[in-house]
């Protein structure tokens, strides 16, 4: 049982994070739950022992995901403030 | 379950998961500082399970996240600047936080290295503990010169400045 | 439909996979365990063929076709961003304002940039012998490049990424997968077939061509990753619709 536990735990996480990344509903806020769902299924991939699939999520889970949501908020709300901008004119 | 498995799982439990509530919650200065701790913390314990496994191969999981998650920390200080601005982080919590970095990368660097005796693993695990250790510098600075600088920048094109 | 009848629908269909799951999942073999037939399989053709990583057997050899469709999936949804993302006819291109960065991110990001791409090199170099490969270390030299937009400026970025050559550089590693593929044909294999010799085991040059079909993935990779990117700070850095242009000057 107690070598079963760290796998566990990482299933844990993974669950936890997935689960904030869901209810979380503001994007910027949810880009740091991203990340952090990936860290953590990272961490899950690697107890398991399969190094090239944790590989793979950090490689795009620790910069690239937030990066494209961050950037897509910037352009969105740019927009949104010249239209309101607009409107009130 | 050996040692090194078990003090990977303990850093997982007692410095990865509290690290990741603060990246969870609260505002921007908070979870910058929070994430660049999360993948600090994460790296080591790739380090110690690899060690664990008796699998030499999966610290390249570490040297991959010891340059990428500062990455990820600049990233988040230069899209999130004038949030960072708005609400500057702590001066002696952000210091603390830092110490507490380098203070955690040497307490399992070394062991590691030790352990791996001299050759080509123990200078790989004093790269990534060097990467590591910049990594952390390098996002404190960053996220103190952010707080520092971003309101009077007066670009409005670049910050995401009146959109919360 | 009405809000009601659609709720029903949801919960009929969310409680058929509910059951399906729970039965499907009494069936399973227990956690771990000591009898892996495909894992020894597995393992078996990968020694036979002087791969080190079995997983990147797997992926370049042994089920070479998957890899193809996992890249040709990629490039497609590069080429659909770099359709949507496209600067339109209402919109203007304005020159972004130079970002102020702190001496010391920026001293870092100079250093850490050849780092960051040294290890994707070295991740998508020993993609047969240690975990990694192509998409990762495809990735890494990726994200790489782009420690000039996050501490630098993003007008250093478009100096060294001249996007014609990225996009060149996308369609030619997933090209290459397929002529690679095509060539174990005269050859007298199936396509993709593992036609070269296979080396000396756990060197660079082991395996045949799965250190080609690794390296044209990574060329992929790499380069669909910066166009995807260009393309999304492109959107939210220098492109402008012509109203908030106008806005911008008043």
């Amino acid at each position: 049982m107690t070598g079963e536990l760290p796998v566990l735990l990482g299933l844990l996480l993974v669950a936890a994070a997935g689960t904030g990344a869901v209810l979380v509903r503001d994007p910027v806020r949810q880009s740091f739950v991203l990340s952090l769902l990936g860290l953590s299924l990272a961490a899950l991939f690697l107890l398991l022992q399969a190094p090239d699939v944790a590989l793979s999520q950090l490689a795009v889970g620790s910069a690239l995901t937030p990066l494209m949501v961050l950037l897509s908020v910037r352009k969105v709300r740019r927009k949104a403030r010249s239209e309101r901008r607009e409107e009130r004119e | 379950m050996n040692g090194w498995t078990a003090a990977g799982t303990a850093l997982l439990l007692c410095g990865f998961a509290p690290a990741a509530c603060g990246v969870a919650t609260g505002r921007a200065s908070r979870r910058v500082p929070a994430q660049n701790v999360a993948t600090t913390l994460l790296s080591l314990v790739f380090l110690l399970l690899a060690q664990g496994f008796a699998r030499p191969a999966y610290v390249d999981t570490a040297l991959v996240l010891s340059v990428l998650g500062p990455a990820g920390t600049l990233l988040f200080v230069r899209l999130l600047a004038d949030q960072l601005a708005d609400h500057p982080p702590g001066e002696r919590r952000l210091r603390a936080l830092t110490v507490g970095n380098y203070v955690a990368v040497a307490a399992v660097v070394l062991p590691l290295s030790a352990a791996a005796g001299p050759g080509r693993a123990m200078v790989k695990l004093l790269i990534i503990g060097v990467l590591l250790a910049l990594g952390s510098w390098v996002a404190t600075r960053a996220v103190h010169a952010a707080a520092a600088m971003g309101h009077g920048r007066g670009a409005p094109a670049e910050g995401m400045s009146g959109d919360r | 439909m009405t809000m009601r009848l659609r709720m029903w629908v949801l919960a009929l269909g969310g409680l058929g996979v509910a059951v399906l799951y729970v039965l499907a999942c009494l069936d399973l073999p227990s956690f771990g365990g000591h009898r892996h037939p495909y894992g020894d399989r597995a393992v078996r053709a990968a020694l036979a063929r002087h791969t080190a990583n079995t997983i990147s057997s797997v992926n370049f050899d042994q089920r070479a076709l998957d890899t193809l469709g996992e890249e040709s999936i990629l490039f497609g949804s590069v080429l659909g961003t770099v359709v949507l993302l496209r600067q339109t006819r209402d919109e203007d291109r304005q020159q972004p304002e130079p970002a102020r960065v702190a001496p010391s991110v920026r001293r870092y990001a100079l250093f850490a940039l050849p780092v960051t791409l040294l290890i994707g090199l070295y991740i998508v170099a020993h993609g047969q012998l240690s975990p990694g490969g192509g998409f990762q270390g495809g990735v890494v030299v990726a994200t790489s490049l782009h420690l000039l937009y996050i501490a630098v400026d993003y007008r250093a970025l478009e100096r060294i990424r001249p996007l014609g050559l990225y996009e060149v550089a996308d369609a030619a590693g997933e090209a290459a997968y397929v002529l690679v593929g095509a060539a174990a044909l005269p050859a007298g294999w199936a396509f993709l077939g593992n036609f070269l010799p296979y080396g000396t085991f756990n060197t660079l040059a082991s395996g045949g061509t799965v250190p080609l079909l690794n390296a044209a993935i990574g060329v992929e990779v790499a380069a669909g990753v910066v166009v995807l990117l260009a393309r999304f700070l492109d959107q939210a850095v220098e492109i402008v619709s012509t109203d908030e242009e106008a806005e911008g000057r008043a």
